[in-house]
């Protein structure tokens, strides 16, 4: 009884001759009508742009890979970790660290200020966002350690230049996410509490706040694990920290103790990236 | 008739105290459709799934065909899991590429070489896969992306594919228990239809016990890894039913009659 | 509207907690390390903007020959960014088949394969610079490198992690039909991740210009080693005429891979 109904409903063939497509060669095509040629191009775009740059950059490839075995060595002797300049490495790492830390709470203090500022939905002035959109986008565009350049120019010698560059950056990076975490709030949540009367501060923090906290601890997450890689990396282009430990060392050819560095650094990277898998797990 | 499936005291153990296969044995016969029921974690999909060896079973054998498959590895299994059809609960189909496409994978098993990897389909496979979408009602369907269906027309679009392998047996693990009433009883009878034209064992893991009463020619009652019930789905009653969930009736929701 | 609804459970509260507590904790301790001060900062912030107003601005560009070298220097930027990611992209998409236990035919070699680019991921890419050209020597073969190595590690995490979450069931379906790994690869994981694979790519492409003038500040080549010698030889003005340059590259990037992702996913 079952096939009965069924072969009442069965459609018709002759119609399915019809909506076949073929191809050029006379055989079924079996691609989406709406296909996206785009892809095509995108990929077309991206080797062409790869073969002029290395046709641009000109490298000594065999130079190059002729040297690669050395890395091998480098690697080798960096393994004799050296730590008779324990106190050194420790000093400079908790440095560091200090540096990554301070630079994102300042910085998260302020973007959360900004930020506030920048999202469309909740002073509502749309041009007072886009100028401190705009010009925070411009504070995004050059890179960490050029305003660490700066800073040392400006402020001198230590970790205050380090702690002032980086929140340049951070602060930017943090209007913008956290401006975008705000905006992804639904209107409801906002109106249901304008409509009491309350002030926008008020709204700001019983409403949106606790609706974007942990998409907000998720971004200053991210930013603390960039903030000290960039750390480790300042030291190398003139301020203090691990980064100056790992550079003059194996400048001066002592790998042993630029190794005990880097493993430091890495180990505390490595860390903190484990750290924050959890801690997402845990808000998930 | 022929035995196509058979298991021998499979017993499938996840970690040291948590056995969901506890020393299974049967039989099922070519043409047969066997509707498999039982509470969740009963042991359900992973019998079902060890048939065609995505979960490795611990101890025992499963012949298909003849061949015990679960000691095969490689090439040898992929040629007999070519055999094997299985349909989703969640269809799992590319949804990027039409639906032809996703149908035309389950030809993958039987090409070799660059032909096979790159999809250059033969214009036999091509024909094949229009004649049974539009078996199933889909010809409109054909060139559209995947992802644009409703979630009948996706599990038809499993269906097709599954077919598409030539299987001997088709496995379907909860085929319509994300679907809305009505189009389940559309998958439910194009299930039974094609699979009994063709001559095709099929399994069907199910949770709606009128659903498994309506089409099956059999019925497995699982419960804690363990077959207690197996037989017509007349012989199904209500004690056997609150034996396989292990409750009372009055706890059941088994459904009425709908769609009958 | 002041009782107030209770809408964090307790657990979640007290979380929050000690994620506060842990916060000034480390605001105390780190402050005290490096004696950094905020109103210090302040009352000394007059003279830094004194000296961003004269010496920095107004911001200059030297004519003639310093200008092509400067234009040469951005293009070498540009072009280390985009062979770097390119490749990284390729090695990484093919690496990362074998770094997830769902996808790899070798399951038991996941863990090591992704182990491997934790580690590279987890050294910045300036260490990478130094490690290298105290092998290689300097230049922009040795950027590139630089580059190469972290863009591949942090793709090889993305692209797997992607692969997880997107491609799990349909390659369980090509799996039952019999396919073979280069065809399960080209059928069903390239066409269901690809958008996501993209994505990755052009944000590393975004990072990658970013890292490039930096990694070319200590040796790597390009505008960064431009800018280093005009900061080092007190040159200000033009220095800070190359910033500018800089920010305007980074923009235009991220408006133009912006613009392709758009364009991608319609």
């Amino acid at each position: 009884m079952i096939s009965d109904e069924l072969s009442a409903a069965m459609p018709k063939s002759i119609a399915v001759s019809e909506l076949l497509k073929y191809d050029k060669k006379g055989k079924i095509s079996i691609i989406c009508k709406d296909k996206n040629s785009s892809l095509l191009y995108f990929f077309t775009g991206v080797v062409v742009c790869t073969v002029i740059s290395f046709l641009f950059m000109d490298i000594d490839w065999i130079k190059l890979i002729s040297r690669v075995p050395s890395i091998g060595d480098v690697f080798f002797k960096l393994m004799h970790f050296d730590f008779t300049k324990t106190d050194l490495i420790g000093r400079a790492f908790a440095e560091t660290v200090s540096i990554a830390l301070l630079s994102t709470i300042y910085s998260m203090i302020l973007g959360l200020v900004f930020g506030m500022i920048a999202a469309e939905n909740i002073f509502r002035i749309h041009i007072l966002s886009v100028i401190v959109k705009s010009f925070f986008t411009f504070l995004r565009a050059v890179p960490t350690p050029v305003w660490v350049l700066l800073m040392l120019v400006c402020m001198g010698f230590g970790p205050s230049a380090g702690i002032a560059g980086l929140c340049v950056h951070t602060t930017a990076f943090f209007t913008k996410s956290f401006a975008q975490s705000f905006e992804d709030i639904p209107d409801e949540t906002i109106e249901a509490l304008e409509v009491t009367g309350a002030d926008k501060i008020t709204v700001f923090t019983n409403a949106v706040l606790p609706a974007a906290l942990s998409q907000l601890i998720a971004w200053i997450g991210v930013r603390f694990e960039i903030n000290f890689s960039e750390c480790a990396i300042l030291g190398m282009v003139g301020a203090g920290g691990i980064g100056f430990v790992i550079s003059s060392n194996i400048q001066a050819y002592e790998y042993g103790a630029a190794g005990a560095a880097i493993i430091c650094v890495f180990l505390f990277a490595f860390a903190i990236e484990r750290l924050f898998v959890r801690i997402k797990g845990a808000i998930k | 008739m022929e035995c196509l499936l058979k298991f021998k005291n499979v017993v499938k153990s996840y970690g040291s105290d948590s056995i969901a296969l506890d020393n299974v044995s049967l039989e099922i016969n070519e043409g047969e459709f066997v509707s498999v029921i039982g509470p969740s974690g009963s042991g359900k999909t992973t019998f079902l799934r060890s048939i065609n060896k995505l979960i490795p079973v611990t101890k025992g054998e499963i012949y298909f065909n003849g061949e015990n498959i679960s000691d095969k590895k490689g090439k040898a299994l992929r040629m007999c899991r070519r055999k094997i059809g299985m349909v989703f609960q969640n269809y799992n189909l590319v949804y990027r590429l039409s639906v032809i496409q996703n149908v035309l994978h389950g030809r993958l098993g039987y090409m070799s070489g660059l032909k096979g990897i790159l999809g250059r389909y033969s214009e036999e496979d091509k024909k094949m896969a229009v004649d049974i979408l539009g078996e199933l009602g889909l010809q409109e369907y054909i060139y559209n992306r995947a992802a644009d269906l409703s979630g009948g027309q996706k599990q038809r679009v499993g269906i097709a594919r599954a077919i598409m392998q030539n299987p001997r047996l088709l496995l379907c693990d909860e085929p319509i228990a994300s679907l809305d009433p009505s189009s389940a009883k559309v998958i439910m009878d194009r299930l039974y239809q094609m699979t009994k034209r063709r001559n095709i064992a099929c399994i069907v893991n199910l949770h709606q016990v009128d659903v498994a009463k309506k089409y099956s020619t059999r019925i497995i009652g699982l419960s804690k890894g363990n077959i207690v019930f197996d037989g017509k789905p007349e012989e199904l009653t209500d004690s056997m039913i609150e034996k396989i969930y292990g409750t009372s009736l009055d706890n059941l929701m088994l459904g009425g009659n709908e769609g009958a | 509207m002041h009782s107030r609804i209770e809408i964090t459970n307790r657990r979640e509260k007290k979380m929050y907690l000690i994620f506060g507590a842990a916060i000034i904790l480390l605001w105390a301790v780190s402050t005290f390390i490096t004696d950094f001060s905020v109103t210090e900062l302040l009352v000394n912030s007059g003279g830094f903007w004194q000296f961003l107003a004269e010496d920095f601005l107004p911001p200059k560009l030297p004519k003639g020959n310093e200008l092509i070298n400067i234009a040469q220097s951005v293009a070498t930027t540009i072009a280390m960014a985009v062979s770097a990611t390119t490749v990284a992209g390729i090695f990484a998409f093919l690496v990362s088949l074998f770094g997830s236990e769902y996808i790899s035919p070798f399951p038991a070699f996941a863990k090591a394969v992704r182990g491997l680019a934790t580690f590279m991921r987890n050294i910045p890419a300036l260490v990478w610079a130094f490690i290298l050209f105290s092998s290689l020597g300097i230049g922009t073969g040795v950027g590139f490198s630089a580059l190469l190595i972290t863009s591949f590690a942090f793709m090889v995490r993305a692209f797997v992690e992607t692969m997880d979450e997107v491609s799990k069931d349909c390659v369980e379906s090509l799996l039952i039909v019999g396919a073979t790994f280069p065809q399960r690869v080209i059928n069903g994981i390239l066409p269901s991740c690809i958008n996501g694979f993209l994505s990755w790519f052009l944000y590393c492409f975004e990072v990658n210009i970013r890292a490039s003038t930096i990694v070319g500040m200590v040796g790597g080549g390009g505008i960064g080693l431009v800018l280093f010698s005009y900061l080092k030889s007190f040159k200000y003005h033009t220095a800070f005429g190359i910033i500018l340059i800089i920010a305007a590259i980074v923009i235009i990037v991220d408006l133009f891979t912006n613009k392709l992702r758009k364009e991608m996913y319609k």
